[in-house]
């Protein structure tokens, strides 16, 4: 198969994914009929199904370990982000929910999604199990959700202060990076199963030769995406915290502007 | 100004005869200005001396085929050279603009720990001494100042050079680190009422944010060093191919340690230049938040673009891309500065004294070294010029036309405040002239021998078309800087033995340094103006049309304990080296080698201990509980728990070590025994020094001092300890349970 065959077919239209999709569409308009912004959580769910009905999908299974951390920092960091910023401002949470806004909750939250679902051993079962992957990618958006409650929360009294975000941007992206190292450097493979993959699509040919990536420079891709993209994520959010801190008059005003 | 100071003078806190200890006492002084000139005269000295070793350079190079200097002489000069200029004269005299401006801009009395600050001031000479006796003891390291390894090593630099180079740079290290944590602490704690840190002037709060990158980028140089150091004192494996090492860990340790250091650099040349701008302008900066903003966006940055000093090592495409797109990113906000700079100037009442030439001259040099940074970014073209002469022109029009010109600057601006007299402007624009043209002359020229083919450090070239002409344009421009160097020092000296008297402020600046006297007496103010935005003495002066309100006027109370903010900020810095080590760990021992490996140790052991080492957490923190709750004798009972659980690991871990030494296995046998003890042993010289501070809190508890006062020093070492068993979480984990899964 060539590149632009690949890029016209390897859609893979999950119906149960879709489905969840125009469903979420409209439970969110009615639950917030005039408040919505519909701009931030359509941007949500473009990104979720970017990340798992595009081609990004169709190489993440099972073929690329560097397009499986795509779908990582889509549904990790990108998509909750923008999930976050579409509720409205009188938004809050549950009671069952308060102890996952401890900032430390939080912290913990967003590296040790990346930490965990790095270990050999879960990386290569979400990789051959489609329960298991599911699994991943939910649990992935979920702790996202978690992590950036601590700068997104609707209301602006519930987020970090500036200065205190900033040190929790800061030390999660170290975190991160940390991990990002070792996976770039290291000198065995981090998930085995995108060693030899099960060329169902008839693209090895492909990967390997026109797009010259060796199953270790594959793995150097990985370890560098979540390293150096995922920090400039976290770079820019610490510069949206530093500009909040400056941001005159001293009550603190939400991030960004509605959406029209 | 001037009025103020002088209804107030009478009132002196020091009695007359403090004051002549004081006079005399240069030696002992604690004193942030006095420790700030220190700094000062020492960087200046360093300048001389890695002026002349450029000078002997330059002087080599002048003709094709020359014989003054032999090859060994040249490679130890330009080791020399490069090693001095960035440790002994940028970074001391960085940091002593910092140590006596910072507090006095902020109205603090002095540094927050003032004695740690005469200790960090006393590591330069030593380290200057140390890294000059290797001369004496066989000569002076030649392997260039980033001592790639496996030159470095023992096989093929057997002498003392390197290692006192190794050693000399520990002790600068741990030097710079001690003055960021003061720098950190005072600015968190010490400001002036009023002074938020929203409202904190341009120099200062670069000062800050730099501090941050010191504590963070120079501990993993000194993990680096001691590795190296264990490595051929020890006969390690680290860094030597045949053993199993890695010399590209070295480079990538090296470069992670070296290009946040290229900004370490630059922020406080950049705040200096933020400071005399505005005011030679008689203007506001322009977008002072975007200055402060974008000078938190390089310090992020820079920690992970320093694969572009390794495009040549063959790293691989998707490494070099990765590295490529970060490094040309740190271009935007590093232009952001530049633009804010020129805004500033648009439209202003320009005064060009020397100072402000010094600025103009640094924004042009500056971004030419800027721009052809960006073609070191681009991969092929790197590759092409990567160990040329165009490579020397870049760093230097960074490091002379940026970092130097901005120290200039600062001289001539801020002496006057130091000494009380003013520079004569008149021998101050010779300096300025012939330092342009001596710089332009001496760098130009290396872009094009650079392009023609010349590589760096070869200590002579031959006769090559244009290659002669074009070097000794270069060694007369680098006399030129020569002369003008020495006209800077006549200045000085002619200025400190009779200049014109400056005055509070003869720049008219609107900083708060400038409401003290010149120079300002031992206690820096008796007096503040108000402060409700970030030009104090602006308000002051034109009550009718101040500057407005920054913020809000609450006086906020420190964020924390000053101690507290110090083992803090340590602690931070701790984590950088063991995280090094670590990684190293991580890295040698991915594949199992051969000979002894984590086979030989015995987790249950150490298991025993350990759970020692993490129940003294536990009894700690009993302690400090039953301190809060007013119960010393518990308190007592508590920390003797915690030390003798402590005890119990370093003996736990002495017998391991004597098991493993005893069968024969020690830091030299293979690659896992040298990380295993460099691990291991650096942990454990950590657990020891935690027990050394709790057993003087024990003493002070013992005597009563907790009773009265509040026990901070409990909290302190308590921080510590309880960093010291997280790191080994992180050890035992790595070491005795990761090779178990595998």
């Amino acid at each position: 198969m060539t590149t632009p065959q690949f890029l016209l077919t390897a859609w893979s239209w999950n119906p149960l994914l879709l489905a969840a999709g125009a469903a979420a569409l409209v439970a969110y308009g009615i639950a917030f009929r005039r408040e919505a912004r519909f701009g931030y959580f359509a941007a949500a769910w473009g990104v979720i199904l970017l990340g798992l009905i595009s081609p990004i999908h169709a190489l993440a299974d099972g073929y690329l370990f560097s397009a499986h951390m795509v779908q990582h920092i889509l549904l990790l960091l990108i998509a909750p982000a923008l999930a976050l910023l579409s509720l409205p401002a009188t938004c809050s949470l549950g009671r069952m929910l308060r102890p996952l806004t401890h900032p430390l909750a939080g912290w913990l939250a967003g590296v040790g999604a990346m930490w965990l679902w790095h270990a050999p051993s879960l990386c290569n079962a979400a990789a051959a199990s489609r329960p298991l992957f599911a699994l991943q990618g939910i649990s992935l958006f979920a702790l996202g959700g978690v992590f950036w409650w601590q700068v997104l929360a609707p209301r602006a009294e519930q987020r970090l202060l500036p200065l205190a975000a900033i040190v929790y941007l800061f030390t999660a992206c170290v975190a991160c990076s940390v991990l990002g190292i070792i996976i770039t450097f290291s000198p065995v493979r981090v998930c085995s199963i995108f060693m030899h993959p099960v060329d169902r699509l008839g693209m090895m040919q492909t990967i390997r030769q026109s797009w010259g990536l060796t199953p270790e420079r594959d793995q150097q891709i990985g370890g560098l995406l979540m390293w150096v993209p995922m920090c400039a994520i976290y770079a820019a959010a610490i510069l949206t915290q530093f500009a909040r801190w400056h941001a005159t008059p001293a009550p603190i005003p939400a991030l960004l502007p509605k959406t029209p | 100004m001037s009025d103020s100071a002088a209804s107030i003078a009478p009132v002196a806190l020091l009695s007359e005869s403090d004051r002549a200890h004081h006079r005399i006492a240069w030696i002992s002084t604690v004193d942030h200005k006095r420790i700030g000139i220190l700094y000062l005269l020492t960087g200046l000295f360093f300048f001389v001396v890695g002026g002349v070793e450029a000078l002997f350079i330059r002087l080599q190079l002048a003709v094709p085929n020359n014989t003054l200097l032999r090859p060994e002489t040249y490679n130890q000069l330009f080791t020399m050279h490069g090693t001095t200029m960035i440790f002994l004269v940028a970074m001391p005299l960085l940091f002593g603009f910092a140590n006596y401006i910072l507090p006095l801009q902020i109205g603090a009395r002095d540094m927050a720990f003032p004695r740690l600050n005469a200790f960090s001031f006393w590591m330069v000479p030593l380290g200057g001494i140390l890294l000059h006796f290797s001369i004496l003891a066989g000569g002076a390291p030649a392997v260039g100042w980033f001592a790639y390894a496996p030159l470095s090593e023992t096989p093929y630099s057997s002498l003392l050079g390197v290692d006192y180079w190794a050693i000399a740079l520990l002790v600068l290290g741990i030097g710079s680190v001690g003055t960021s944590i003061n720098i950190i602490v005072t600015v968190l704690c010490l400001r002036a009422p009023g002074m938020t840190l929203r409202r904190l002037p341009l120099f200062t709060w670069i000062n800050f944010v730099n501090s941050f990158l010191v504590i963070l980028a120079l501990p993993v140089l000194n993990a680096g060093l001691a590795m190296l150091l264990i490595d051929r004192r020890l006969n390690g494996h680290f860094f030597l191919p045949s053993g199993g090492g890695s010399p590209i860990m070295w480079q990538h340790i090296f470069w992670a340690f070296g290009h946040p250091e290229v900004y370490i650099l630059a922020l406080p040349a950049f705040a200096i230049v933020s400071e005399i701008i505005p005011v030679f302008s008689r203007k506001p900066i322009f977008g002072y938040e975007f200055v402060a903003g974008s000078t938190v966006a390089i310090a992020i940055l820079s920690f992970g673009v320093w694969g572009h000093h390794m495009f040549t090592v063959g790293l691989g495409h998707a490494m070099d891309l990765f590295f490529a797109a970060a490094s040309l990113l740190i271009a935007i906000p590093t232009g952001v500065k530049v633009l804010n700079w020129s805004a500033t100037l648009v439209g202003g009442r320009i005064r060009l004294s020397t100072a402000m030439l010094f600025c103009l001259a640094f924004l042009v040099q500056f971004l030419c070294g800027g721009l052809s940074g960006i073609t070191h970014a681009v991969v092929p073209l790197d590759w092409q010029t990567k160990n040329s002469y165009y490579l020397v022109a870049h760093f230097h029009f960074v490091a002379v036309g940026g970092i130097v010109f901005a120290i200039l600057a600062g001289v001539f601006y801020w002496v006057p405040k130091i000494s009380g007299r003013l520079l004569s402007e008149r021998l101050g624009k010779w300096t300025f002239w012939l330092m342009v043209l001596g710089f332009n002359m001496t760098f130009i020229v290396q872009h094009f021998v650079g392009l023609a083919g010349m590589p760096r450090r070869v200590y002579t070239y031959p006769d090559l078309p244009g290659w002669g002409w074009m070097n000794m344009i270069s060694t007369v421009g680098a006399f030129l800087m020569a002369v003008a160097a020495l006209l800077l020092v006549a200045n000085l000296v002619k200025t400190l033995w009779r200049g014109p008297v400056a005055g509070d402020n003869p720049w008219q600046a609107w900083t708060l340094e400038w409401a003290a006297s010149s120079p300002p007496p031992h206690e820096n103010y008796h007096e503040l103006p108000p402060i409700h935005s970030r030009r104090p003495l602006w308000d002051d002066a034109n009550p009718d049309r101040p500057d407005p309100v920054v913020g809000s006027d609450d006086v906020v109370a420190p964020v924390t304990e000053r101690s507290k903010a110090g083992i803090i900020a340590f602690i931070a810095s701790e984590t950088g080296f063991f995280g090094v080590l670590i990684l190293a760990f991580l890295y040698f021992n991915a594949r199992p080698g051969t000979g002894p490996g984590p086979k030989d140790l015995n987790l249950l052991k150490t298991g025993l201990f350990s759970v020692c080492l993490f129940a003294s957490s536990l009894t700690l923190w009993g302690s400090e509980a039953a301190q809060r709750r007013g119960r010393q004798r518990a308190m007592i009972g508590w920390l003797v728990a915690t030390i003798a659980l402590g005890g119990v690991f370093i003996v736990g871990q002495g017998l391991e070590y004597w098991g493993l030494l005893k069968s024969g296995v020690n830091v030299s046998t293979n690659l896992f025994a040298t990380t295993f003890f460099t691990l291991t042993g650096f942990h454990g010289l950590h657990v020891c020094l935690g027990l050394i501070a709790l057993a003087i809190v024990l003493g002070l508890g013992c005597a009563g001092d907790f009773k009265t006062g509040r026990p901070v020093a409990l909290e302190v070492v308590g921080l510590y300890w309880h960093f010291v068993d997280a790191v080994w979480v992180f050890v035992l984990t790595v070491v005795y349970i990761f090779p178990l899964l595998r």
